[in-house]
């Protein structure tokens, strides 16, 4: 199964590529994973995060389907 | 008792008076709307001289309260026809609170419209006009060597001015304030208040505070502490302690263009392909570059006291200042708003709006509507600078892009023309953020983003989860925050400490324990919120006097027909849920005592 996955601010340093940059890298995960198991395997800090699947807030517990974008953020704001 | 100095341009003569006992409670923006609630009359020429302009700090401005500098400017706003309070960083609110002042009431006009003073203030609190008619025209960063070049050395002061665009009275005109380092680059932005005080030909005030000490609390050893776990919270707070020092507010591009709420291409769209390239990380990743080290212009407190510090100066290639930030809103605006995808573009219109004296936010929807009548393509940066000084020559046709989106876009025949009572959105589109559409639909502002941010519980899980894209809860969110916003404003807080204060509850009661210790007075979390709402009812009451009614409480229609990609939406909240946002109205008016 492909998603495309996208890190951004301080969080980007945890793509898997060591990269960083904000653009979405497509990533090969099993059928069946979660957007937690996704965020195990990133080794992302424990701290409270925004996370957006396919432009909508999603639960940590819903499972990606092929095709899906998934972007995690760290607690950021502004205005 | 405190004092504020009344400024009469018709007469040309300046004094001082007591702040009246029935509004001791009053600072900032509660200070500022009952003044003009007062003394101006509904039915005034906002660019009259029966316009008063209000500068006021908050109750606890001039103290060493975190994030607690702010200033309030007040008046009819010429813009939107309402009462406007315009809230502006910089260094002007402490310096006036220090040296004992309230603040600064400044009523009538010049008749003789060639002359330009200059309002000296000194830290004696001794102040008189001075005449700069050479002055006319200039911009606003030389206006600041000029006032610098007549203050003694060893000086410590700070600036308020306007650039050519308040001189020419233009409604998008708004008023500089400087920073800790003495650049004219924070703005009370919105509503036309530059043309206000342009109006009565004030080009400037100087506020010396040499030698004045921060304002002594009433109860010390309370306040202290109660500061010290109000800093402490600010700190430890994921976004006021991490996200915004690190990348400032323009960390917010890319989440809502991935949100689908970024306004791209004048609210066409809401997800802009270039969002990353206008985004703080890079706008961060640049300014480090061209400083050579961390540390060095990344992160800054627009005032002194602040310790969120998510201000930021541009370099240019050179490794130049060439402006502030610029901030969020400002990339979106003419950014994606313009579809300009380059940060060095959006920097100079940046610099050039903060010169001229113009509000970005008003003129980067200005010129996306300008280029959606075709007159210039989308994304054209060299056009768009063009056409914004264009209006240096009082008759070019296009000198209306200073007088917002509103005259623009029926000017040039525009269809859609994304205002609430004459004044620009700002930068979250209401059908991605629809808690975001009640606030610009019902704020007592015009369209205002820091009215009531809803943002927090749409988009940012700060302060709770509310659905952005259903209706459902959005009236209630909106009203809380516009009521806490008030608050803050008057207190003269920064509305930033609103993250930390709206999920950790101690920072929240540090609030009325910063405010009770330091007046001596009683204040509790109640007091807090009816404060706020008393605010909001002189607001709300001035705006009906002035022919406001409901049907001036409406988001623009194409918003309710034209569907939003990427989520294809339009904005759901029904006509009776907004009416319900100002329901205390009619209560606290009576608590008040006003018709």
């Amino acid at each position: 199964m492909n998603i495309d996955l996208a890190l951004f601010a301080y969080l980007s340093q945890y793509q898997p590529d060591g990269l960083g940059g904000r653009h979405a890298r497509a990533m090969t995960f099993a059928p069946g994973t979660c957007i937690s198991e996704v965020i195990s395997e990133l080794g992302l800090p424990d701290q409270p995060r925004v996370i957006f699947l396919n432009g909508k807030h999603a639960e940590e517990s819903v499972v990606l389907g092929e095709g899906d974008r998934l972007a995690i953020f760290p607690p950021v704001a502004g205005g | 008792m405190r004092q504020m100095l009344r400024v009469d341009m018709t007469n040309l003569t300046v004094g001082l008076e007591p702040v009246p006992e029935e509004w001791s409670r009053y600072g900032g923006r509660a200070l500022t709307d009952a003044i003009v609630y007062r003394e101006v009359p509904a039915d005034a020429d906002p660019l009259g001289p029966a316009n008063v302009l209000v500068f006021s700090p908050g109750l606890l401005g001039g103290t060493t309260t975190p994030n607690g500098g702010r200033l309030s400017v007040g008046a009819k706003s010429p813009l939107t026809g309402g009462i406007k309070e315009s809230n502006s960083g910089g260094q002007a609110a402490h310096a006036l609170a220090r040296i004992g002042l309230a603040g600064v009431v400044v009523t009538g006009a010049q008749a003789d419209k060639a002359a330009r003073y200059l309002l000296v203030i000194e830290a004696d609190l001794s102040a008189r006009l001075e005449r700069v008619d050479a002055w006319a025209g200039l911009g606003n960063y030389e206006v600041a060597d000029k006032i610098a070049a007549l203050r003694p050395e060893g000086d410590r002061y700070a600036t308020i001015s306007v650039g050519p665009a308040g001189e020419a009275l233009a409604r998008a005109a708004g008023i500089a304030v400087s920073d800790p380092k003495g650049y004219p680059n924070r703005f009370a932005g919105r509503g036309g208040l530059g043309a206000v005080m342009g109006s009565k030909g004030l080009k400037g005030i100087v506020i010396s505070d040499k030698g004045a000490k921060s304002r002594e609390p009433a109860n010390k050893e309370e306040f202290v502490a109660a500061t010290r776990r109000f800093s402490a919270a600010l700190k430890e707070h994921a976004v006021s302690g991490t996200g915004l020092p690190m990348y400032g507010t323009n960390v917010l591009t890319n989440i809502l263009s991935e949100a689908g709420g970024l306004p791209t291409r004048n609210f066409a769209r809401g997800t802009f392909e270039f969002a990353d390239a206008i985004g703080g990380e890079t706008q961060r990743a640049t300014i480090v570059e061209r400083s050579g080290a961390e540390g060095v212009n990344d992160s800054h407190g627009c005032h002194s006291g602040c310790v969120i510090k998510c201000s930021r100066y541009w370099m240019d290639k050179d490794g130049h200042y060439k402006t502030k930030g610029p901030e969020y809103e400002t990339a979106w605006s003419f950014g994606a708003d313009c579809e300009i995808k380059d940060l060095d573009e959006i920097a100079e219109l940046d610099r050039a709006c903060g010169d001229l004296g113009l509000d970005t936010i008003e003129m980067g929807a200005t010129l996306a509507v300008y280029m959606d009548s075709g007159a210039i393509p989308f994304g054209d940066a060299a056009g768009a600078l063009e056409a914004l000084r264009a209006g240096l020559d009082a008759n070019d046709p296009r000198r209306i892009i200073w007088d917002g989106a509103e005259a623009t876009g029926l000017a040039f025949d525009v269809a859609r023309i994304p205002v609430v009572k004459h004044q620009a959105l700002p930068a979250y589109d209401p059908r991605a953020v629809q808690g975001m559409g009640v606030t610009y639909a019902t704020s007592t502002m015009g369209a205002d983003h820091t009215a009531g941010y809803t943002v927090t519980a749409n988009i940012l899980n700060v302060g709770g989860t509310v659905d952005p894209l259903q209706p459902a809860g959005q009236a209630e969110l909106s009203k809380n925050l516009q009521i806490a916003t008030a608050m803050l404003d008057s207190l003269g807080f920064c509305i930033f400490v609103a993250f930390p204060v709206l999920d950790i509850p101690e920072a929240f009661a540090a609030i009325h324990e910063m405010t009770e210790s330091f007046t001596g007075d009683k204040w509790d979390a109640g007091a807090l919120m009816q404060l706020g709402r008393e605010v909001l009812t002189m607001e709300r009451l001035y705006n009906e006097k002035a022919g406001f009614t409901e049907a001036d409480d409406r988001l623009p229609k194409f918003f309710q027909t034209d569907e939003l990609p990427p989520h294809n939406v339009v904005f759901t909240v029904s006509d009776e849920e907004l009416d319900t946002v100002f329901d205390f109205v009619p209560e606290t008016a009576r608590q008040m005592g006003l018709q």
